[in-house]
C-alpha cells in the first residue's frame, strides 16, 4: 500500500515538473514576443492574441484598425502609400469595444496616428471588455493572470516546442517552409503576411459579380433576412460609438485619427432596403450621428467611401456584399494619402445623402444563379 | 461545475475525497450522505435553478419505487404505479425538453405564434432515464429495497450526473453499500488519476484543439469540398474525444472513490459495421435503449419486418433523446436505416468466404465510418437544410480550394485519425475491467510501471495546461 502511495506522489510531482517545464519553455521561446522582441519570431493569424505581442515587440508610429474589411491590407503597402511606419491591428468580427481597447494599448506604446476602417456594425454588440471571452485584456495589460494564462498553456507550449525545433539549423529551413501547412499557429515568417493575401492570389476567382450577387440572394432570402437587422438598435449603437470611438479620440488629442467608412458594395444597403428597411434607417441615422460628431473633433479626418459609385456599383470588386478586393484596398490607401472623399465638416451629411439617393435608385441586376 | 476546471481539480475533488475517506473510518452511511451532498453541491454550482427539480424527481421516483418494492399492491395497482412513475418522468422531460420544439412545429403548421421559452435543466435526460430503468426493474421485481441516501447518491453521483454514463442501480447501489470502498485504496486512486488524466487530455488538448476546424464546414456560408470534409471529420473527432474524454474522467474520478463505473466507449470508429458501432459508442445509452425500449417493443421476436420497425422507432426516439430538433430526428432515422440495412445484409449474406473476410471487414469499417460521418453532419448542423448544404459540398470535388488553411486542417485531421485508429483506448491501456472490478493489474505487478507513470504525468500536465477559461462538454446540452 505504502509503495503505491509513493507512486502516486511520484506521478503528481512529475506532473508538476512537466507543468513548470512547459511554462519555462514558453517563457524562454516567447512565441508571442510578449517579453522580448525576437529576430527568429514567427507570427500568427490569431490577431486577437497576436496583437498583444505585436504592440510590445514592433516599432510603429501608426496603428491600423478595422474588421475583416481591413484585414487583408499589407503593412508595407500602408507604409508606402502614407509614408508612415504602421502596425496593422485589424481583427475579424471585432466590435468597437475591442477595437478601442487595442488601439488604446497601441497609442500607449507610441502610435501617433490611427487609421480606422469604421464599420457601422462594430457598434451593434460591444460587450464589456473586462469579461470578453475572445480578447484577453490581461494578456495585453500583462497582469499576473494574463502572464500565467500565457505561460501555463498547452497550445503555447506546443508552439514553443515547434519554434525551438525550427531554430535548430538543420531543421530551420524545412520546418519554416512546412509551417504554414502544419497545424501550427505561429507559422508566418513575415509580420507583413498576417492575414495578407498571397502575392499570387487569384483575385478574380474570389472577387466577382457572381459571388456578390449570390451573397445578396442568400442574405435577402426570406428564411434568413431577419438576420440582417439582428441586434441593430439606434440608442445602443450611438452609446457604444460615444463610449468607444469618441471616448478614445478625446482622451488622446495629440493623436491624429484618419477614420473612414469602408466602400461596401451598394448591395449591402439595397439588401437592407429590400429585406429590412428598419435596419437601413438605423444604419443611416447612426452614421449621420457619427459623421456629424467626428467632423467636429479637431484631431479627426473623416472619409466616406460608401458613395463612390465607380467602386461600389462594380460588383466585380467584391466577394460578398461588403468585402472588397485588394484592388480596392489600394484605392483606399490612395484616397487616404490624397485626402480625396474627405467629409467636409460644413456638410457632414453630403456623402450620406448621395448614398441614400443611390440606394433608392438602384436596381439589382438579374443574373441567373446556380 | 466542470471536470476540466481548476476549482474542480484543485479544490472540489480533493476536499470531497478527503471528507469521504475521513468519514469512512467512522461509519458506512455518512460517506454516502457526504458524497450525495457533495454531488448536489456539484450540480448546484452553475445549475442552482434546477436543484428543486432534481430533488423532486428523486423524491417522486423513490416514492413510486417504494410502492412497487415494499407496498403490497395487486397486479393492476402495480401497473398503475409504474405507469404513474414513467408517465410522470416523461411528462417532466417532455415539458422541459420538447415543449419549445412542439410549439415551434405547431406554429409552422397552423401559422400561430406560441412562444415557449424553457431552459433545459442540465442532466435531465440522464437522470430521467436512470430512474425510469429503476422503476421498470422495480415493477419486474428485480430491485431490492434501497435506503434513500443510497438511492439519492445513485441518481446524483457527481461523476456521472450531468452527462452519464447512464448507470444501472443493480451495478451501483451494491458498490455504494460496500464498506471497503470507503477506505482509500492507493492503487485505485493511482489508476483513477491516470484514467482521469487521459480523459482530461482528450478533452482539453484533443477535443478543444480540433474544435476551430469544425467551423470550416458548419459556420461557412458555402463551404468547398475540402472545407466541408475537414469540418465534418473535425466534428467527428471532436465529439468522440469530447464525450469519451468526459466518460474517462467520470470513470477515473469514480475509481478514486473505489467505485467502478461502466465503460461508455470502446473505440467506436474502429467498428466494422453499424451494429458493432452501436456496441462501441455511448454503450450505456445503447444498452438502455435495447433493454427498456427495443426489447419491450418486441425486439426481433416478431419477424423481420417488425424488427426493422422496432429498430427505426428505437433509433428515432434515441435521436430525439439527444435534442428537440429535426436534425436529431434525421440523425436517428439515418442510424435506424443503417441498422436495418446492416441486419438485412447479414440475413442475405450470412457467411463470407474465408478469403474475403479481411477485405470485407476493411470495406465494412470504411463504409461504417463514412456513414457515421454523414450522420454527424445532421447531428451538428443547426438546421436540416444547412446539413444538406454541407453534404452537397462533400459530394462536389469541383469546388476544392486546398489552400494553406485547408492543407493544415487536413494534416491535423490525419493526426486525429491516426490517434483514433492506431492508439489503444483507455480501458485497454489501463486494463479496466468493470465487470470483474479490476484495473491496472499490469501496473500493480510492476510491468511498465516507470513508463506508464511518466507518460501519465506528461498527459496529466498537458491536460491541465490545456484547460481553457470555459469549455463545456458537448453532451451537457443533451
Amino acid at each position: 500500500m505504502r509503495g503505491t502511495f509513493t507512486y502516486l506522489r511520484r506521478l503528481l510531482l512529475a506532473s508538476l515538473g512537466c507543468v513548470l517545464g512547459a511554462a519555462a519553455l514558453t517563457f524562454v521561446v516567447d512565441p508571442l514576443q510578449l517579453f522580448r522582441p525576437s529576430r527568429l519570431a514567427f507570427y500568427s493569424d490569431d490577431t486577437r492574441t497576436q496583437n498583444a505581442g505585436l504592440i510590445r515587440s514592433q516599432s510603429f508610429d501608426t496603428a491600423f484598425m478595422g474588421t475583416s474589411l481591413a484585414i487583408h491590407f499589407r503593412q508595407s503597402d500602408i507604409d508606402r502609400a502614407l509614408g508612415v511606419r504602421s502596425l496593422k491591428l485589424a481583427m475579424t468580427g471585432s466590435n468597437s469595444r475591442q477595437q478601442a481597447f487595442v488601439l488604446e494599448q497601441a497609442i500607449d506604446r507610441g502610435a501617433r496616428r490611427v487609421v480606422w476602417a469604421m464599420d457601422d456594425f462594430i457598434f451593434v454588440d460591444a460587450a464589456d471588455i473586462e469579461a470578453d471571452p475572445f480578447l484577453s485584456v490581461d494578456l495585453y495589460r500583462r497582469t499576473t493572470k494574463g502572464i500565467a494564462s500565457y505561460l501555463f498553456n498547452a497550445a503555447m507550449a506546443k508552439e514553443s516546442l515547434f519554434a525551438m525545433l525550427r531554430s535548430i539549423p538543420p531543421l530551420q529551413h524545412p520546418l519554416a517552409r512546412a509551417a504554414p501547412y502544419l497545424p501550427i499557429k505561429f507559422a508566418l515568417e513575415d509580420v507583413d503576411d498576417i492575414y495578407a493575401l498571397p502575392r499570387d492570389f487569384d483575385v478574380a476567382r474570389t472577387y466577382n459579380a457572381k459571388r456578390t450577387l449570390a451573397a445578396f440572394a442568400y442574405i435577402t432570402s426570406p428564411v434568413r433576412s431577419r438576420f440582417l437587422g439582428e441586434g441593430y438598435g439606434y440608442d445602443a449603437m450611438v452609446r457604444h460609438f460615444e463610449r468607444d470611438a469618441v471616448g478614445l479620440i478625446t482622451r488622446h488629442p495629440d493623436v491624429t485619427f484618419d477614420i473612414y467608412f469602408p466602400p461596401y458594395s451598394i448591395l449591402q444597403f439595397v439588401a437592407m432596403r429590400d429585406a429590412s428597411p428598419a435596419t437601413l434607417k438605423i444604419v443611416t441615422e447612426v452614421t449621420a450621428v457619427i459623421a456629424q460628431r467626428l467632423t467636429q473633433l479637431p484631431n479627426v479626418r473623416l472619409y466616406d467611401f460608401r458613395a463612390i459609385k465607380d467602386v461600389t456599383h462594380d460588383l466585380g470588386n467584391y466577394s460578398d456584399v461588403i468585402h472588397h478586393s485588394p484592388v480596392v484596398d489600394a484605392m483606399v490607401l490612395k484616397w487616404l494619402a490624397s485626402g480625396e472623399h474627405r467629409v467636409d465638416p460644413k456638410a457632414p451629411l453630403a456623402s450620406l445623402d448621395e448614398l441614400k439617393t443611390q440606394v433608392e435608385a438602384y436596381q439589382v441586376p438579374r443574373i441567373k444563379l446556380p | 461545475m466542470l471536470f476540466n476546471s481548476y476549482p474542480f481539480i484543485l479544490l472540489f475533488l480533493p476536499v470531497v475525497l478527503a471528507g469521504y475517506f475521513w468519514l469512512g473510518r467512522r461509519s458506512n452511511l455518512t460517506p454516502v450522505i457526504w458524497l450525495a451532498a457533495a454531488s448536489l453541491a456539484f450540480y448546484a454550482i452553475g445549475n442552482w435553478q434546477f436543484m428543486a427539480l432534481l430533488l423532486l424527481s428523486i423524491a417522486f421516483n423513490y416514492g413510486v419505487g417504494h410502492l412497487l418494492i415494499v407496498a403490497k399492491l395487486g397486479p393492476s395497482q402495480r401497473k398503475a404505479a409504474l405507469a404513474l412513475g414513467v408517465v410522470g418522468d416523461l411528462l417532466v422531460l417532455g415539458i422541459f425538453k420538447y415543449a419549445g420544439f412542439a410549439a415551434e412545429n405547431i406554429n409552422t403548421l397552423l401559422g400561430t405564434h406560441f412562444a415557449v421559452h424553457i431552459l433545459l435543466p442540465v442532466g435531465i435526460s440522464f437522470y430521467t432515464f436512470t430512474q425510469i430503468a429503476f422503476l421498470v426493474d422495480a415493477y419486474r421485481g428485480q430491485v431490492a429495497r434501497y435506503a434513500l441516501p443510497h438511492y439519492a447518491l445513485f441518481v446524483t453521483y457527481f461523476p456521472h450526473l450531468i452527462a452519464g454514463p447512464i448507470l444501472h442501480h443493480k451495478d451501483m447501489i451494491p458498490q455504494f453499500e460496500r464498506k471497503e470502498s470507503k477506505h482509500p485504496d492507493a492503487h485505485l486512486i493511482l489508476c483513477g488519476i491516470i484514467i482521469f488524466a487521459i480523459g482530461l487530455f482528450k478533452k482539453t488538448c484533443l477535443a478543444d484543439g480540433i474544435q476551430p476546424l469544425v467551423a470550416l464546414a458548419f459556420d461557412a456560408r458555402a463551404p468547398s469540398f475540402d472545407q466541408a470534409w475537414c469540418g465534418a471529420l473535425a466534428y467527428t473527432f471532436q465529439l468522440y474525444f469530447d464525450f469519451s474524454g468526459y466518460s474517462d474522467m467520470a470513470i477515473g474520478i469514480s475509481l478514486m472513490f473505489g467505485i467502478f463505473l461502466p465503460v461508455n466507449f470502446n473505440s467506436p470508429y474502429k467498428a466494422t459495421s453499424i451494429v458493432e458501432f452501436w456496441r462501441r459508442w455511448h454503450m450505456t445509452l445503447s444498452q438502455f435503449l435495447r433493454d427498456y425500449l427495443y426489447i419491450p417493443l418486441g425486439g426481433n421476436r416478431r419477424g423481420r419486418a417488425l424488427r426493422y420497425v422496432n429498430l427505426m422507432i428505437t433509433m428515432l426516439l434515441g435521436g430525439l433523446w439527444h435534442g428537440a430538433a429535426w436534425t436529431f430526428v434525421v440523425w436517428g432515422a439515418l442510424h435506424g436505416a443503417y441498422l436495418c440495412i446492416n441486419h438485412a445484409f447479414n440475413a442475405l449474406v450470412p457467411k463470407v468466404p474465408t478469403s474475403l473476410v479481411r477485405p470485407v471487414r476493411i470495406t465494412g469499417a470504411v463504409l461504417t465510418f463514412l456513414a457515421v460521418v454523414v450522420a454527424w453532419v445532421f447531428f451538428r448542423a443547426e438546421r436540416v437544410d444547412w446539413a444538406m448544404l454541407i453534404l452537397r459540398a462533400m459530394a462536389d470535388p469541383a469546388t476544392s480550394v486546398f489552400g494553406r488553411e485547408e492543407v493544415a486542417a487536413l494534416v491535423l485531421v490525419s493526426i486525429y485519425a491516426a490517434l483514433v485508429w492506431l492508439v489503444p483506448n483507455t480501458q485497454t491501456i489501463m486494463g479496466y475491467d468493470h465487470g470483474n472490478r479490476r484495473v491496472g493489474e499490469a501496473l500493480r505487478a510492476g510491468r511498465m510501471r516507470p513508463l506508464v507513470l511518466y507518460a501519465a504525468s506528461l498527459v496529466l500536465a498537458f491536460g491541465i495546461l490545456g484547460i481553457q477559461s470555459h469549455s463545456e462538454f458537448i453532451y451537457f446540452r443533451f
